[in-house]
């Protein structure tokens, strides 16, 4: 994985207030239009008292455009606590076949795929989960970028939201020196002394990285403001 | 289906399934109890409920540890990975009563109490794991190793599930080579005192020569000592891997008729040489043997010699699953046969004693439930007559000639200098009821703490009528005596009993074993005190602590159900003792009482918690029932 650089924080939220409203302006209406319709809380609002909704997405490849999401794994929670019980799970069938690669990968196959959802009517059950709370995601690049790559297929608009990503979070609250796997969902749970989970599956990642989060806010002590903690 | 509203989220319903009383739940169960569940994540050192709030959920640690302080006290309950908290106050309704802390960052899941109800509600198997009590559980737990133990004896004798492994000891093995001559063969025979010499071509067993192949092959037929021992060998014998049955290998013994049997690795390496004679005296004969030896013994050294066959013993009896109560009666009788041959020895050495006399054993042996590792703990009781000046002397040495043999025989010196050689512990029976009467009569808590073994006292050898009348009358002092029983159970009750169970349960840092638990003081001790107080209480005969717990109940100084618990416990606790020095002798180390919590299984950790809370609870009582009476 290619790191992105981690310095293009907001200071403020006007940026972003501008790039969401423009992407709304763009959305026909449909789901999209209805995700952009739903806001999301001002950035001024304690964490606390913001419904936040943790995200993975399972892809065939690291290339937004190139590549397909196969599976989508979320769940609800706050700053303090996951909802174990809203899990959900999309699956999506890929405009082509998988590659061999991404099927060791995920322990996804064509088979289990066939029959799932296109990727328009996997959106239009994706965005309403998302709508009005902003997203969890570790590495959120890859949920930001592969949302956004579906969006524009989609509906011709892009996909902006209110992202917070775990791994600059821990970058930003506890920087280190760090080896070169430091990063990892699984290596910063260790160090949080979170258990050990078996990896990709999107709503097993979705929970590991809700947690981490917790984790993360319980360590930093302060009670932080939506703007303290999103990347956008 | 495309989507999934609610997909079992592997990683809850895989943790939840693994362990009790989750894994009985049926899947749509499961996901009842999931769909209710909030996950939390508490920082170390961290609350997590309040003593006396309201409490709204049932919480089950996924990891890191949680600590409970019960109501007030200061015994703190450890629960790990998969422990449960919160269930008492949603099922009895009411405030939490323990405060919950995180004593580790700690990831908890947690059930709100409807959904948690209303499966105790309809899962009788679910109910019963959380309200059933600690004692029932623990009752449940003995039966079921008797029930195991049972099991194996039917299909094999004594010992004989235990594999070759537990025969082998760790000395080095004595090898030969097939081109040395069989002079030298011989010699090394001699020099490391074996009657078989494996013969290897480097790592390979080739062959095998036992003293009787040097009578006939050699000796008989005056063979020219010169020539190669590979021309006298058994060529290619049969061999067993070292976790081979000891039945199978006896049985293959039989078959080929032969007497020694190569052991090797599972690479093939030979690793020691396995005789039917070691396999025999395994097999259950060495236990009865033992006592035999002894008792033929001619010097304090054949004791020794007989005494050092006890830990074979011991894991003979443990593998065979015989109970910790025969094999604590057991382990005490070779311990009484020795301090009487020992005895038996001097008074032939000194000549008969000119008073007569009692050995008189205080602490585990007094009680017949010694362990391996235990110190002498003894002294004499002399008979009216008895003249310092005229006597003492004899008995002086008789005393240095018992306790010289007991600490060559296994049995430490004593490191508080109980023993009869300290001439404060020979005394008339008058002496020694003063003493104890200056114990009861103007108690103080340190010398409490010191005195107890002495009230676990028991006759060895001798004139025992010494003995019994001096309990007698210890026992009537005391038993009128609240101020000194109040001492006695306060004593009892400063027993801080760990609740502390999963990795860093413990507790007390012993400079050897790193974080262990002390299985005698915290588990043992408590049950033998309770024992102990009630039995001054009531002036009960019995010194054994199931003996004196059963006869407490039957003198309704406690009740039936309790006695029965504590018994059960007893039980489970030196199960779980002499499995473990078992383990370590197997392991050629030292037998102690000292546990490492990780090796555990996860069965006896549950079960020891259980048996822990039993304990606390009812030395809570004891201090309730005797402790009261002292400001």
């Amino acid at each position: 994985m290619i790191l992105q650089p981690l310095s293009n924080w907001l200071s403020g939220s006007g940026r972003f207030a501008r790039r969401f409203e423009a992407a709304r302006r763009l959305a026909p209406d449909g789901p999209l239009r209805a995700f952009y319709d739903a806001g999301y809380p001002t950035f001024s609002t304690p964490l606390a008292q913001v419904p936040l909704v943790a995200l993975d997405l399972e892809t065939d490849g690291l290339d937004f455009r190139g590549s397909a999401i196969l599976e989508a794994g979320l769940v609800e929670m706050a700053h303090d606590r996951i909802f174990a019980g809203t899990g959900k799970r999309i699956r999506i069938r890929p405009p082509e076949a998988l590659s061999e690669q991404s099927v060791v990968i995920h322990r996804i196959t064509d088979d289990a795929l066939a029959g799932e959802l296109d990727e328009a009517e996997a959106l239009s059950r994706l965005l309403p989960l998302l709508a009005g709370k902003p997203v969890v995601a570790h590495f959120s690049e890859i949920e930001s970028g592969f949302l956004d790559a579906a969006c524009r297929r989609v509906f011709g608009a892009p996909f902006v939201a209110p992202f917070i990503c775990t791994m600059a979070l821990e970058n930003r609250w506890f920087p280190r020196q760090r080896a070169a796997d430091g990063l990892r969902l699984a290596k910063l749970r260790a160090g949080y002394g979170l258990p050990a989970y078996r990896a990709h599956d999107g709503l097993v990642d979705a929970l590991a990285c809700g947690e981490l989060l917790v984790a993360q806010i319980a360590a930093h002590g302060n009670a932080p403001t939506l703007g303290d903690v999103i990347r956008s | 289906m495309a989507m999934d509203d609610a997909p079992e989220t592997a990683e809850i319903a895989d943790f939840l399934r693994q362990h009790p009383p989750f894994g009985g739940l049926s899947d749509s169960e499961l996901a009842t109890l999931i769909r209710a569940m909030e996950i939390r994540y508490y920082r170390r050192g961290s609350t997590i409920t309040s003593a006396g709030e309201p409490n709204e959920w049932f919480s089950i640690v996924r990891s890191g540890a949680v600590e409970l302080r019960l109501g007030g006290s200061d015994l703190n309950a450890r629960l790990g990975e998969a422990g449960c908290f919160g269930y008492p106050s949603l099922l009895r309704g009411g405030h939490a009563q323990n405060e919950a802390i995180a004593l580790e960052d700690a990831l908890v899941y947690r059930v709100a109490k409807p959904a948690f109800l209303s499966l105790v509600e309809a899962h009788p198997d679910f109910r019963a794991y959380f309200e059933i009590d600690e004692a029932s559980r623990l009752r449940r737990a003995v039966d079921s190793l008797r029930a195991t133990a049972a099991s194996g004896r039917e299909l094999q004798d004594l010992g004989a599930h235990a594999s070759l492994q537990s025969l082998i000891g760790r000395r080095d093995l004595a090898t030969g080579r097939p081109d040395m001559t069989v002079s030298d063969a011989a010699r090394l025979m001699t020099q490391v005192d074996v009657s078989t010499l494996p013969i290897c071509d480097g790592e390979t067993l080739v062959g095998i020569v036992t003293d009787k192949d040097l009578r006939r092959r050699v000796l008989g037929v005056g063979l020219d000592l010169s020539r190669p021992v590979s021309e006298i060998m058994t060529a290619s014998p049969v061999t067993a891997v070292a976790e081979t049955p000891i039945l199978t290998a006896l049985i293959t013994m039989a078959e080929r008729h032969i007497h020694h049997l190569p052991v090797t690795d599972t690479a093939g390496k030979v690793i020691a040489v396995v005789s039917s004679n070691d396999i025999l005296s395994q097999l259950g004969s060495n236990a009865l043997h033992i006592a035999k030896a002894i008792g033929a013994a001619s010097d304090s050294q054949g004791v020794a010699q007989a005494t050092g066959q006890l830990p074979q013993a011991l894991k003979g009896l443990v593998g065979a699953g015989v109970d910790a109560d025969h094999v604590s009666r057991y382990v005490s009788t070779i311990g009484e046969n020795a301090h009487r041959r020992l005895l038996q020895l001097g008074e032939e050495r000194l000549g008969p004693p000119p008073v007569a006399y009692a050995l008189v054993c205080f602490g585990s042996l007094a009680r017949a439930e010694q362990a391996l590792g235990s110190d002498q703990d003894n002294g004499f009781v002399f008979a009216p007559g008895y003249d310092p000046a005229l006597h003492d002397g004899y008995f002086e040495d008789l005393a240095r000639h018992m306790c010289d043999g007991l600490n060559a025989a296994g049995y430490r010196y004593c490191p508080g200098d109980i023993m009869a050689t300290n001439p404060v512990y020979r005394r008339t029976a008058g002496q020694w009821l003063d003493v104890f009467r200056g114990w009861i009569e103007n108690p103080d808590p340190q010398a409490v703490l010191e005195s107890t073994i002495f009230f676990d006292m028991r006759a060895i050898s001798g004139e025992a009528a010494l003995v019994d009348d001096l309990r007698k009358q210890v026992f009537a002092a005391a038993a009128s005596d609240r101020i000194f029983l109040s001492f006695i159970a306060r004593s009892a009750a400063t027993t801080r009993v760990p609740l502390g169970f999963f990795r860093n349960f413990l507790l007390h840092d012993d400079a050897d074993e790193g974080r262990v638990l002390d299985l005698k003081k915290h588990a043992i001790a408590p049950i033998v005190d309770i024992a102990r107080t009630h039995a001054l209480a009531r002036e009960l005969t019995a010194t054994n602590t199931a003996e004196r717990l059963k006869a407490a109940a039957d003198a309704g100084s406690m009740n039936a159900e309790v006695a029965d618990d504590l018994i059960a416990c007893f039980e489970f606790v030196r199960d779980v003792r002499f499995r473990h020095q078992a383990e370590q002798l197997s392991r050629g180390e030292p037998p102690s009482n000292n546990l490492d919590p990780a090796r555990l299984s996860r069965f006896d950790r549950e079960h020891l918690r259980d048996a822990f809370r039993l304990i606390r609870d009812q030395l809570d009582k004891l201090r309730g029932t005797f402790a009261g009476g002292v400001a």
